[in-house]
């Protein structure tokens, strides 16, 4: 048996940080606030000015650390050409299908691993009406509790390259892959560098991509969007949805591809800062999840108490922009490895359906009227749903990773 | 002195109370610093050395009760003006009258990340008196929500409230008649001020930051042309510097013009992130200014320090573009009052000259081989020397105030 470098995981925040979080939060300095902004403005101050007393008294870190670790979860180090070894972390659950379908799972920004939670008893467990799957969910280099690149370039081809190395390294020589948000624009990258030979399907909750189809490229597609824009309301609102977006929801984006080390001080040093600054999109971008100031506080927290520091986290945007000056698809070429996408209508913008066509071989399609951008921490029973009748006896992709159907 | 009444001028001296001091002292104690990439340089925004050095520096070395006592020398104000629907706000400024009855009123208004202190060099320049030049009464006011103003408390104060606002001061203080200098902020407000108050009041105007539209063909046909043809190579040069901020240097305005709030939270409770918020702009907007640290942290505490708190500042962002949907100058008129603009090589801003002619009535153009976006911190002989070649004897706008031509 080859050497290997993997350890089991748990989570420890030492004591010393615990009290640093504390003393900073007793010298918390508010902001004022206009009258009637609402969420105009940004989070509202009677939002976190709530949060941070409830993290102050109330909220309890080692119960939810307590929790965090029953999840099966482990280090090893990780090789990527020119970055030298990196040591990555990740949750790691087997089924006891032995022939289940190895799986992994990828987040975003400001997204986790814990996104992963609710799906893991849904998608290993056995079954037989449904696929079982073995799931490894990362935490991206530089999120959560994996070390952060330490040198400049750090972008598709590198991510690509750490997540199939992880999947080998764990035995998994094909597998399937399920991403959003980063894990989408990840995904794109990983499975044109490594689809087909070692992805053998992939699945994305945000089917976004700066393609367009023009008449020389994709003509059908073309006209498709004409109608559809002309007669579907649901397009047209889709569309109108996004530019919103680009219009009034970038600020984040532009700065973390920019300048995330001037960004990064403010989120390193001040946990008021860094609530608010993640709390706004766990609001914006999810569909009227009824958050508990636990379920918050615990999201950041894993920011906070992070590996490399809540600063590291937002770089993944200038690496992959080059500092804005190129686009994050650049590199990844449309693959026929056979793609799914879930729609839902909380995610940041929606283009046309037709246009999914253009980020891959699209073999399965879904369309929910609930759900937002972290559809597997909303939604659950209906991603894992999708991802079952994707891989299902009968579903397009059953099949895809030869020996491994998710039946025993 | 001055009875205690609504609308009466009152003395003002910076007194921060010694529970801000300690505050202030307590975090710096427990900042928390981030990692940085190797070899980042100023890539990814201020450099882990620069900010640690300067921490340490308003940690151990910076006397903030002796800059305060300096700035107190200056002639510093307070009063209350009414603005319709917003109704009073206690407005802070500087009020410096030349040796020269016939001197001229001047307003200089600051920016963001300005303040009122941008005047102070300025001040014994402007007030002199001399037969070779002109002489000023100088009113360097703080902008709502900027230094030891008030900030409004309801949305929607933009240009035309900005424009009331300080044109009823310089009213207030007997100036019925004067002229403008600004930069930055202090531009559009300029622009404001010419549309609504432009001949009545305000009778000319000098900017350093001449950000303007593209001329269009019916309102300014020999612009229009001229702008068709190939620019010069300096012009050329410019329009690439002025690309490239807009893609690589705007993150900071994206985020300020939607989402201030959020932002406001880092800015109020962590000095280490309000320091590289306006740090990185101190240094990237200026032309090699050798910035001492004592100048730098005397800056950044009049943010950390002021009435309204750092986060009120940039919501002239969200205010005055609309919350990310409109532009600065929307709502400004082409004015025939004269406009006078001096051209800096390092602002960020550099447009192609015959575009100023859309702002107004272009009497004088200046342009200059060294200095920045902070002119008159950086270069106050020379922007000093442009104002009084407008005003002189003999200039474009000699004698526009009645009864005061600047001279003895």
């Amino acid at each position: 048996m080859a050497e290997t470098t993997e350890k089991p995981f748990t989570l420890s925040v030492p004591d010393a940080d615990i009290e640093l979080l504390h003393k900073k939060l007793e010298l918390a300095r508010f902001p004022d606030e206009l009258e009637g902004a609402g969420w105009d403005y940004g989070a509202p101050l009677a939002d976190i000015k709530r949060l941070v007393a409830h993290w102050k008294q109330g909220f309890d870190w080692r119960k939810a650390e307590a929790e965090i670790n029953k999840l099966p979860m482990f280090t090893r180090d990780i090789e990527v050409e020119g970055h030298g070894k990196l040591n990555i972390h990740y949750v790691h659950q087997k089924s006891e299908v032995k022939d289940a379908i190895p799986l992994l799972f990828v987040h975003g920004w400001p997204g986790d691993f814990l996104e992963v939670r609710k799906l893991l008893p849904l998608l290993t467990a056995k079954s037989s009406d449904n696929p079982s799957f073995h799931v490894v969910a990362i935490s991206l280099p530089g999120f959560g509790f994996s070390e952060a690149p330490k040198k400049p370039g750090f972008a598709g081809r590198q991510y690509a390259e750490v997540l199939n190395n992880l999947m080998l390294s764990l035995g998994y020589n094909e597998y399937v892959y399920q991403g959003g948000d980063w894990g989408h624009i990840v995904g794109m990258h990983t499975v044109h560098h490594f689809g087909h030979k070692h992805i053998k399907a992939w699945h994305s909750n945000m089917p976004l991509s700066s393609r367009r189809p023009t008449l020389l490229t994709h003509p059908l597609i073309l006209i498709n969007t004409v109608f559809a824009t002309t007669f579907d309301k649901s397009a047209r609102e889709g569309i109108a949805k996004t530019l919103k977006f680009v219009q009034k929801g970038r600020g984040y984006f532009m700065e973390q591809a920019t300048k995330p080390q001037t960004l990064g001080y403010s989120l390193e040093d001040s946990p008021v800062g860094l609530l608010a600054w993640i709390y706004e999109k766990l609001v914006g971008w999810t569909d009227s999840y009824p958050w508990t100031d636990d379920e918050v506080l615990e999201w950041i927290s894993i920011y906070w108490f992070s590996r490399s520091g809540p600063a590291a986290a937002g770089r993944i945007y200038y690496e992959m922009t080059r500092g804005n000056s190129s686009e994050i698809f650049a590199g990844a070429q449309w693959s026929s490895v056979p793609l799914g996408v879930s729609y839902f209508p909380g995610e940041l913008g929606r283009m046309p359906k037709s246009w999914s066509h253009l980020l891959g071989k699209l073999v399965f399609e879904s369309e929910h009227d609930k759900g937002g951008h972290f559809a597997a921490f909303e939604q659950p029973e209906k991603l894992a749903g999708d991802l079952r009748k994707m891989y299902g006896k009968g579903g397009p992709a059953h099949g895809v990773v030869p020996g491994k159907n998710g039946y025993d | 002195m001055a009875a205690d009444k609504a609308g009466a001028e009152q003395p003002f001296t910076i007194s921060i109370p010694q529970a801000e001091l300690d505050l202030l002292r307590q975090k710096l104690v427990l900042i928390r610093f981030p990692d940085e990439i190797e070899g980042a340089g100023w890539d990814y925004g201020v450099p882990l050395e620069d900010t640690r050095r300067l921490i340490a520096h308003w940690k151990d070395a910076f006397d903030w009760r002796a800059a305060e006592a300096d700035i107190n020398l200056l002639p510093m104000f307070t009063r209350d003006i009414a603005i319709e629907g917003f109704g009073t706000l206690n407005i802070h400024y500087i009020h410096k009258r030349s040796e020269i009855a016939k001197a001229i009123p001047l307003l200089f208004v600051h920016g963001w990340p300005g303040h009122f202190l941008e005047v102070r060099k300025l001040l014994p320049l402007l007030t002199a008196g001399s037969p070779d030049h002109p002489s000023f009464h100088v009113v360097a006011v703080s902008l709502p929500g900027f230094g030891f103003s008030e900030t409004p408390k309801k949305p929607g104060f933009a240009g035309r409230q900005y424009a009331e606002l300080v044109n009823k001061l310089m009213l207030s203080l007997g100036y019925d008649e004067y002229v403008y200098q600004g930069g930055d902020w202090g531009h559009a407000v300029g622009a404001h001020l010419a549309t609504h108050f432009g001949h009545r009041n305000l009778k000319a105007w000098h900017s350093n930051m001449p950000l303007s539209d593209k001329p269009k063909l019916f309102s300014h046909p020999i612009a229009f042309i001229r702008n068709l043809f190939p620019h010069d190579k300096t012009t050329r040069e410019g329009l690439q510097v002025t690309a490239e901020f807009l893609s690589k240097g705007c993150g900071y305005m994206t985020e300020q013009k939607t989402k201030p709030q959020t932002l406001g939270y880092s800015l109020a409770d962590s000095p280490v992130g309000l320091l590289a918020w306006i740090y990185e702009k101190l240094v990237t907007w200026t032309d090699s200014y050798p910035w001492t640290d004592d100048e730098v942290l005397e800056w950044v505490s009049i943010y950390w320090f002021s009435r309204a708190g750092p986060a009120a500042s940039i919501r002239i962002y969200y205010e005055m573009m609309g919350g990310g949907s409109k532009d600065r100058l929307s709502g400004t008129k082409w004015t025939s009052i004269p406009l006078g603009l001096s051209y800096f090589p390092r602002e960020h801003w550099r447009l192609p000259k015959s575009w100023g002619a859309t702002l107004g009535k272009v009497v004088m153009r200046s342009q200059h081989d060294k200095g920045g976006h902070f002119a008159a911190f950086e270069q106050p002989e020379a922007l000093a020397d442009d104002v009084r070649k407008m005003f002189a004897k003999g200039g474009p706008a000699y004698g526009v105030v009645a009864g005061k031509d600047g001279y003895a």
